[in-house]
């Protein structure tokens, strides 16, 4: 057990923080879901590109740095404390780029793998449906081969930046008959496309940071297919597996989150009430394990494990964490939780939005029922229901 | 950046768990608990292995490890229930005495540790009882916020009677006498309690969701387990995400107070709060899923379950190690 980051870590953290110090916009970008505030949040992705920072994790086969998950790892955090933009591109870099390593032809590797990287083509993800959320093999947006073509036809939604992204990776029923995980398939889809039109969703928090896609005779050449016709549930799980085994949620978040609300307690001359002392000390304590259970995942994964199942406990652990520490947060400011322009924090206005985003938290990305299941079935090996 | 323990960390965590299986059954815990006296047959065990001298120096005839060698093992014991003052006399007498004892009291201690003739407990933090003061050779207690290293001879003992009867408590008297006094380690020592009682809590926690998990698989009603039922798993699932973390708390804070890190006494706090929200809750998920069968004398579960509940206030409750981290966030930290 040694928790020291090596010479060259710590050189790396340097060099981000200078950077990150030096380049991210002294003013908050405008929010990303009008076309004006997606357009400067690609700009900084190309700023970020430009310097190295973008796709680090990539081979430097394929423009990236090759940099190790801990470096990942102290990217995320450095970029956190600078209080950097929201990332618009992590759909392309994160899931799209590396699936395509995976499974895309070279042709289509070059096709797409450099305009990720720069952000020319920022993606989005065409998993979910109406009607296939957790349950996600019940998808049922039809794609029927034509030609040279496959014409698509039904609906997707919840896709985040929806309506600005320039390519979704979808996931389609290309095979009615064949059983529910063997009929789908992986096909890149050009947003421009004639029969694809993307309808923003504002959200309860008034922002639209995702959309519903509707798909109407939307023909789509056959060779933007990854991978085999029919085999797609694999592409999709190898996909989710890199969504799995990303560094996970960065704990400094968590804690600052709580010394945040420390300050506003202290204003609020809540200091010495002992019931906001002992809440606050016990999220503390929630985000500090996180952080212990975060170095633990940490390690397994720069010995190039896998995380599996149990990377549904960080899930779990993470968001119920969040929604905790923001649900407390409305105990600590009282009165002045309901004010956006008026709380005794650096920027309420913001406040509200993570509080809403914790709220979330636990839906997104796989709901806590959902992860309890995988935990309880794959982890505790309990039998399905 | 390397947050694991290394293979002979992992071999040590084997021998352990070997030797309390072979030492310390469950049969020997219910010997225990219908009056059988403590047998130190399984502390001379654990001596001939080395694990009584496991933080003893190399020079006094131990194995020289530090906090994180030791946090398996005492995992080890939580899983066993043990009965025994290992917690007392490995993971906090013998480092005090090495840090803050005179040459005296390490010459004259620390060998007798390691070899296992000696077994030692503590009384720390405002604590009540002191568990096996009636076999402890050596008592090092808290009086003024100093430390007193007591021979038997300087310290009275009397049998309080526990609800775990394998847990022997005493309440204790004794005279501070200056030429006991360790040189400090009120604070560390009473963190190191801590840390060490989380770790075996975690233990017991483990132990408990094992034999849940084992119970719900078999049980079967309305035609199908009862462990199939998603109201069962995801409160086992919460349990289990919430032992573990705890787990890698508790690893954290052995480090931090190994390496002296500028973190390790809300580290230590963090442990062992934390840990014992966490054994609560798998307390509590135990007992609920075991239903009927858990709540009978002749299940072993209530073993576990009740040194659960003594370790979860030994050392500091949740609560008590929260003012600790309040004091830290809100007076160090809390100008964001």
């Amino acid at each position: 057990m040694d928790l020291r980051y090596s010479d060259a870590e710590e050189g790396f953290r340097a060099e981000a923080r200078a950077w990150l110090h030096a380049n991210v916009p002294a003013e908050r970008l405008p929010v990303a879901d009008t076309r004006e505030g997606f357009e400067a949040h690609r700009e900084w992705e190309r700023t970020l590109h430009a310097a190295g920072y973008a796709g680090m994790h990539w081979p430097e086969s394929y423009g990236g740095r090759g940099a190790s998950v801990v470096q990942q790892a102290i990217f995320v955090e450095e970029y956190l404390l600078a209080a950097g933009p929201e990332r618009i591109n992590v759909l392309g870099l994160n899931l799209m780029g590396p699936s395509l390593m995976a499974h895309g032809t070279e042709e289509q590797k070059r096709r797409w793998l450099p305009r990720i990287l720069s952000a020319e083509d920022v993606w989005s993800q065409g998993f979910s449906e109406p009607d296939a959320g957790s349950d996600l093999a019940g998808l049922k947006t039809r794609a029927v081969r034509d030609g040279d073509d496959f014409v698509i036809n039904g609906q997707k939604i919840w896709t985040s930046y929806g309506a600005y992204a320039d390519w979704m990776f979808a996931l389609v029923r290309t095979d009615p008959e064949a059983p529910r995980h063997s009929g789908i398939t992986f096909i890149a889809i050009d947003m421009r496309t004639a029969g694809v039109e993307a309808r923003p969703i504002r959200q309860l928090d008034g922002h639209a940071g995702f959309a519903e896609v509707f798909f109407t005779d939307a023909r789509v050449p056959a060779d933007q297919v990854i991978g085999e016709v029919n085999q797609g549930w694999s592409v999709a799980m190898t996909t989710l597996g890199f969504e799995r085994d990303a560094p996970a949620a960065s704990p400094a978040r968590y804690l600052r989150a709580v010394t945040d609300l420390v300050g506003a307690a202290k204003a609020r001359g809540l200091s010495d009430d002992p019931v906001v002392r002992d809440g606050l000390a016990e999220l503390y304590a929630g985000a500090h394990a996180y952080r212990a259970h975060a170095l633990r995942t940490l390690t397994r994964l720069s010995r190039g494990e896998s995380l599996g199942a149990d990377a549904s406990m960080t899930k779990l652990l993470w968001s119920e964490l969040e929604q905790r520490i923001y649900e407390f947060g409305r105990h600590v400011l009282g009165p002045y939780g309901e004010s956006l322009s008026d709380a005794p924090l650096r920027n309420p206005r913001l406040w509200n939005a993570y509080y809403w985003f914790a709220r979330a938290a636990t839906i997104y990305a796989g709901t806590s029922e959902i992860q309890r299941n995988i935990i309880s079935e794959r982890v505790l090996g309990l039998p399905k229901g | 950046m390397e947050f694991d323990f290394t293979a002979e960390q992992l071999a040590l965590r084997d021998l352990a768990r070997d030797l309390f299986e072979k030492e310390s059954p469950p049969s020997r815990l219910r010997e225990l608990w219908e009056g059988a006296e403590r047998d130190p047959s399984c502390w001379r065990a654990m001596a001939s292995v080395g694990l009584t001298g496991l933080t003893v120096a190399e020079g006094f005839g131990g194995m020289g490890g530090d906090d994180v060698d030791l946090a398996l093992v005492l995992e080890e014991a939580g899983r066993a229930a043990l009965p025994e003052p290992f917690l007392e006399t490995v993971a906090v007498a013998a480092p005090l005495l090495a840090e803050f004892g005179t040459g005296e009291q390490r010459m004259t201690w620390l060998p007798r540790i390691a070899g296992g003739e000696a077994v030692a407990t503590v009384l720390l933090g405002g604590a009540p009882f002191a568990v096996d003061a009636g076999d402890a050779d050596l008592l090092i207690a808290e009086a003024g916020g100093e430390l007193y290293a007591l021979p038997r001879e300087a310290f009275r003992s009397e049998r309080i009677e526990s609800e775990d009867r394998a847990r022997r408590l005493y309440s204790v008297s004794f005279d501070r006498s200056p030429a006991a006094r360790l040189s400090g380690g009120a604070e560390r020592g009473f963190l190191r309690a801590a840390v060490a009682a989380a770790g075996m809590l975690n233990g017991i926690s483990m132990r408990l969701i094992e034999m849940t998990l084992a119970h719900v698989k078999s049980r079967n009603q309305f035609g199908r387990p009862v462990g199939s039922f998603q109201a069962v798993k995801h409160r086992l699932a919460d349990a289990h995400s919430f032992v573990e973390s705890a787990r890698a708390a508790t690893w954290y804070a052995a480090y931090a107070i190994a390496n002296s890190a500028p973190d390790a006494s809300v580290a230590a706090s963090v442990a062992k709060s934390y840990s014992s929200d966490a054994a609560t809750a798998a307390n509590r998920a135990a007992l609920q899923a075991h239903g009927g069968i858990g709540f009978t004398w002749e299940h072993d579960l209530h073993l576990w379950l009740k040194r659960g509940k003594a370790l979860e206030q030994a050392y500091g409750s949740a609560t008590e190690h929260r003012r600790h981290i309040a004091k830290g966030i809100f007076e160090e930290r809390g100008d964001a």
